[in-house]
């Protein structure tokens, strides 16, 4: 397919959800919703994962953290949504910054179990101090405008948001800081040599991703209008949202979102007839998109499905 | 003048020292040798002088600049490039994306895309590459990703290159054809640092060479005297390496 065909699928794609709610409700607008939530978030791995080779599996933290500086700044502070929205995003990339000088001297699964601890060690704060209310969560104040309203509200932020975390990557993948993020993905002392000081550009990676995330988790926060610990820093959704980067294809600019779009698809269809063999689903997925397309769907897309295409992908991995 | 300079340059690893109190100059537009055994720290002092590791002991300095405790890419920019004996080229980039790299970074000048790919095509042309542009790493011979090592460090405008055994796994003619480069890029004013095991080559162009062993230096002079040296053909060149250069002098004992 050329690139006048890509460019048909998503102008077509994008007039489609633009004009959805006109004639789509309730149920299908909050999985469309869920859909670009969850878009966001796997970009926002794919810039730190998936252009600077960084395995941020714990990025959620900063989902819960936007969440929890809206939920707060709204409900204790009466800050207006739009304020406390920028503050979340700003928040949670100054947090990712001052996390990173650290941690991000770590290395491969180092760095991965670094960024879960910081998922767990913000789940324990905030789950013992008072102003964020504890275990019990925080209630933030409703939407103005009835449910229906709330609907249309939250799809068209998270498709604006989703669109901008697009066209971020997509500037990101053409300029030189992609260059840069691709040389340290894959060798850091090789990168350092060619004249790369890693520092600055893995932290503003990451600065990034925990931007887009913490907007993300603040606006879900807002629209479930309550918001506890054990969910804003969930685990799962954090290994969702790398999975699902990972099955799109990391490093690319648009897998990320086909593989949010298909696995929460899959995920809803699964969930709605069986509870229980939810996860089990998931990770058959996963481990066969590891064997058979190591380097995601678009990889395999652009090359051409075929029976071939695939055993060359098992093979691949074979290292 | 010297363009680099080391002063007593020691290297450890916990109880392993791999470059021990090494005295050098390289005058600014030779082409200097490093030679010696596997393991004797020639790729560590290039690692020192990248400052991919830190000196344990003593000084370097590049135009009377001390470079020791500055960080790789600050004395890539000073005008040091490197061109790996691994070849480290970015899987996943082309060929030309993979020069584009060393242009947009490895010097001190500000640049966009636009500007970095003219240069990247000069250099790709110098390197004989033009044709492979668009390639990706994983298709290219090992003689091309030499020469594309090569053109990544040649980008950068470096004044001192250093060359890491890019004759490893090359045959005759291409050995020959990579001599005639390196000469040519010396003639341009770049002065080289180069560690090679081909003989012919390293005592074909260099003026000078150092030989290691055991990270000590055991020997500093022309390709002439390095090849009579006994020291030198005792734990490195052997004795026949000695006679068929008609260095006999110690080499009769058979």
């Amino acid at each position: 397919m050329g690139r006048t065909g890509w460019l048909l699928i998503g102008g077509g794609a994008f007039l489609f959800l633009l004009f959805a709610p006109l004639f789509l409700r309730g149920y299908w607008l909050r999985l469309l919703t869920n859909m670009f939530m969850f878009g966001i978030l796997a970009e926002s791995v794919n810039i730190i994962a998936g252009y600077c080779g960084y395995l941020a599996l714990g990025n959620m933290l900063f989902f819960g953290l936007g969440a929890y500086i809206v939920a707060v700044l709204m409900a204790k502070f009466a800050f207006s949504f739009t304020l406390a929205l920028i503050l979340a995003g700003l928040g949670a990339s100054l947090f990712s910054a001052i996390v990173g000088l650290p941690i991000l001297r770590l290395k491969g699964q180092y760095f991965l179990m670094g960024t879960m601890g910081l998922l767990e060690l913000l789940r324990e704060i905030t789950t013992n101090i008072p102003l964020t209310g504890g275990g019990q969560g925080i209630t933030l104040p409703i939407f103005p405008g009835g449910a229906a309203a709330a609907n249309h509200f939250f799809y068209y932020f998270m498709f604006a948001l989703m669109v901008i975390s697009i066209a971020c990557t997509f500037y990101i993948s053409k300029s030189k800081l992609g260059y840069a993020f691709r040389a340290i993905k894959f060798d850091e002392d090789t990168a350092s040599v060619m004249g790369i000081n890693p520092i600055p550009y893995k932290t503003l990676a990451w600065a990034i991703s925990a931007f887009f995330t913490g907007m993300a988790g603040a606006a879900y926060a807002y629209w479930m209008s309550y918001i506890d610990p054990g969910e804003a820093y969930q685990i799962t959704p954090s290994i969702k949202m790398y999975l699902m980067m990972v099955l799109g294809g990391g490093g690319t600019v648009i897998g990320p979102i086909v593989g949010a779009f298909f696995i929460e698809f899959i995920s809803e269809l699964v969930w709605g007839t069986f509870l229980e063999l939810h996860f089990l689903i998931l990770g058959l997925i996963l481990v066969l998109v590891v064997i058979f397309m190591p380097k995601g769907f678009m990889d395999l897309l652009r090359k051409g499905i075929s029976f071939s295409k695939l055993m060359a992908g098992v093979k691949e991995n074979r290292v | 003048m010297a363009i680099l300079e080391g002063h007593r340059v020691t290297k450890s690893f916990g109880g392993l020292t791999a470059v021990f109190a090494v005295d050098f100059e390289i005058e600014e537009g030779e082409i200097f040798g490093l030679i010696g055994p596997n393991g004797s720290g020639k790729t560590t002092l290039l690692n020192l002088i990248n400052g991919i590791f830190p000196v344990t002991e003593g000084e370097l300095y590049f135009l009377g600049q001390r470079i020791d405790g500055l960080k790789p890419h600050q004395i890539t920019r000073m005008g040091i490039g490197r061109a790996f004996q691994i070849v480290r080229a970015f899987e996943g980039m082309t060929v030309k994306e993979n020069v584009l790299v060393g242009s947009l970074f490895g010097t001190k000048k500000r640049k966009d895309i636009g500007t970095g790919m003219k240069e990247v095509e000069e250099v790709l042309d110098f390197v004989g590459l033009r044709a492979k542009k668009d390639h990706k790493i994983s298709e290219m011979t090992i003689a091309d990703k030499k020469r594309l090592e090569l053109a990544r460090a040649l980008v950068m405008n470096p004044k001192l290159l250093l060359l890491d055994e890019v004759m490893a796994g090359l045959n005759p003619r291409e050995i020959d054809d990579l001599m005639e480069m390196i000469i040519e890029i010396n003639q341009r004013g770049i002065t080289l640092l180069m560690i090679e095991h081909v003989m012919k080559a390293v005592m074909g162009i260099s003026k000078r060479i150092m030989v290691f062993h055991h990270g000590r230096r055991i020997a500093l002079g022309s390709p002439k005297e390095i090849s009579e040296n006994e020291e030198v053909i005792k734990s490195y060149l052997g004795e026949r390496f000695a006679r068929r250069h008609g260095a006999q002098k110690d080499g009769g004992k058979t």
